[in-house]
């Protein structure tokens, strides 16, 4: 593979790139530093793209090696992340001016419930085991095929079929038990809460009802609402989208106190 | 490869006793790739959502690990033990002191797998208690039910 065609495919990959590496990672920081190595590791070893694969899913493989190195030493989080995150959040004043700062002074920071509903599985995916979580972001956010995630994860299909599988299972459990938009007796309404802080004047009832997966939450379909959900994610650009600098000072805020969390639970 | 099985691959359990041990086995076919099956039975923290004979295992499952397994045969007892052998997709044994439990992965008929269980448990005091111990027959029976169900869902997922 010559350098230009390289250079073509990473730049037609490098969003979802980048979205992939922050939804694993939660960590801005790293993600940035994930992308360079990538993009090193990339470039030196160009005559060892065979073709067996597309070009994305090479550099998505690339990605993931380094992904799954920077995240195999440090422990998974529990799933009730957002309710400790938001304990700590309301004991630390300054986090909430910080946020009233960047609303104030960012043209990406209206809050959307819809963005919170990313921000909410981004933080709670990172409960699942590594491989079911690689899984269920490579096929369900970024649309690979269960033949090109076995290539990027270098393991049988059927395994990733497995992880697949129990990674769904696990997430809509979780949902289930949590999330109030979608079940009235869940223990959540922190992006409805957020929302009646930062958006007063704003009905959330009316806002809900823009969100495909609350519409339909009394269906009851398990399945179907995560697949809504996974949509909200595929639909969304945590960099590009139009309250991304309020919710990447959230996502960072959720990383730090998840390190010290687990750092104390050692 | 191991070819170890015992009697027809029927989901029923058989039990041998003798004076100083007993071993039960339970064979069945599943029609599922090995590599989910054998993801199934390897990934500790996984079992007790889709077995319904165990209520936990911690720890990993993994060569030479040592794994802390509450089973519902006896929930009020925590087995502690040891991970003695594991060849992929071929063959996990696990077992303590007082015995050991196999299972093994055959080619099948058509498509997938045989599933092999076997438990021998015994010993020189083994004759002292052996009516103490309940009978596996119907927790074999129950697993390897299990087992085939959760290997052939996930097989069929269209996913």
């Amino acid at each position: 593979m010559n350098k230009e065609v390289f250079q073509k495919a990473y730049e037609e990959s490098v969003s979802q790139l980048r979205s992939y590496i922050l939804r694993m990672t939660a960590s801005v920081e790293d993600t940035e530093d994930l992308m360079q190595d990538t993009w090193i590791k990339a470039s030196r070893n160009l005559s060892s793209f065979k073709g067996d694969s597309s070009i994305k899913t090479w550099i998505f493989a690339i990605a993931s090696n380094l992904t799954i190195d920077n995240l195999r030493k440090k422990k998974r989080w529990p799933e009730n992340v957002t309710d400790i995150c938001k304990d700590a959040a309301k004991k630390n004043p300054k986090h909430f001016q910080e946020t009233l700062q960047i609303m104030e002074t960012s043209a990406h920071a209206k809050f959307e419930i819809k963005e919170h509903i990313a921000f909410c599985f981004t933080c709670i995916a990172k409960s699942l085991p590594l491989e079911q979580h690689l899984c269920i972001l490579l096929k369900e956010v970024y649309g690979f095929k269960i033949q090109e995630v076995s290539q990027i994860l270098d393991t049988r299909p059927a395994r990733v079929k497995y992880h697949l599988y129990t990674a769904r299972k696990k997430m809509i459990d979780v949902f289930e038990g949590r999330c109030a938009l979608i079940n009235k007796e869940g223990v959540c309404h922190q992006c409805s809460e957020i929302n009646g802080i930062f958006n007063p004047k704003q009905n959330t009832q009316e806002e809900l009802v823009k969100i495909k997966m609350a519409k339909e939450a009394e269906k009851g379909e398990k399945e179907r609402l995560l697949d809504l959900r996974l949509q909200v994610l595929k639909d969304l650009d945590p960099y590009h989208s139009s309250a991304h600098d309020l919710q990447l000072h959230h996502l960072e805020h959720n990383r730090r106190v998840m390190e010290q969390y687990l750092k104390e639970k050692e | 490869m191991t070819s170890m099985t015992y009697g027809q691959p029927d989901g029923k359990a058989t039990t041998i006793r003798k004076t100083f041990s007993r071993t039960t086995a339970v064979s069945i076919g599943i029609n599922a790739d090995r590599a989910i099956v054998w993801a199934l039975l390897t990934n500790a923290a996984d079992y007790a959502r889709w077995n319904s004979t165990i209520i936990s295992i911690e720890g990993d499952i993994m060569a030479d690990a040592k794994i802390k397994l509450k089973s519902t045969l006896d929930p009020s007892r925590t087995f502690k033990l040891h991970i003695k052998e594991m060849m992929p997709e071929e063959k996990l044994m696990w077992g303590d002191s007082m015995g050991q439990r196999t299972f093994s992965l055959n080619k099948g008929s058509v498509n997938g797998v045989t599933f092999t269980m076997h438990e021998k448990i015994g010993g020189l005091m083994f004759p002292l208690f052996a009516n103490k111990i309940p009978s596996f027959d119907a927790s074999f029976e129950a697993f390897a039910r299990d087992l085939k169900s959760e290997a052939e869902i996930i097989q069929k997922s269209s996913r």
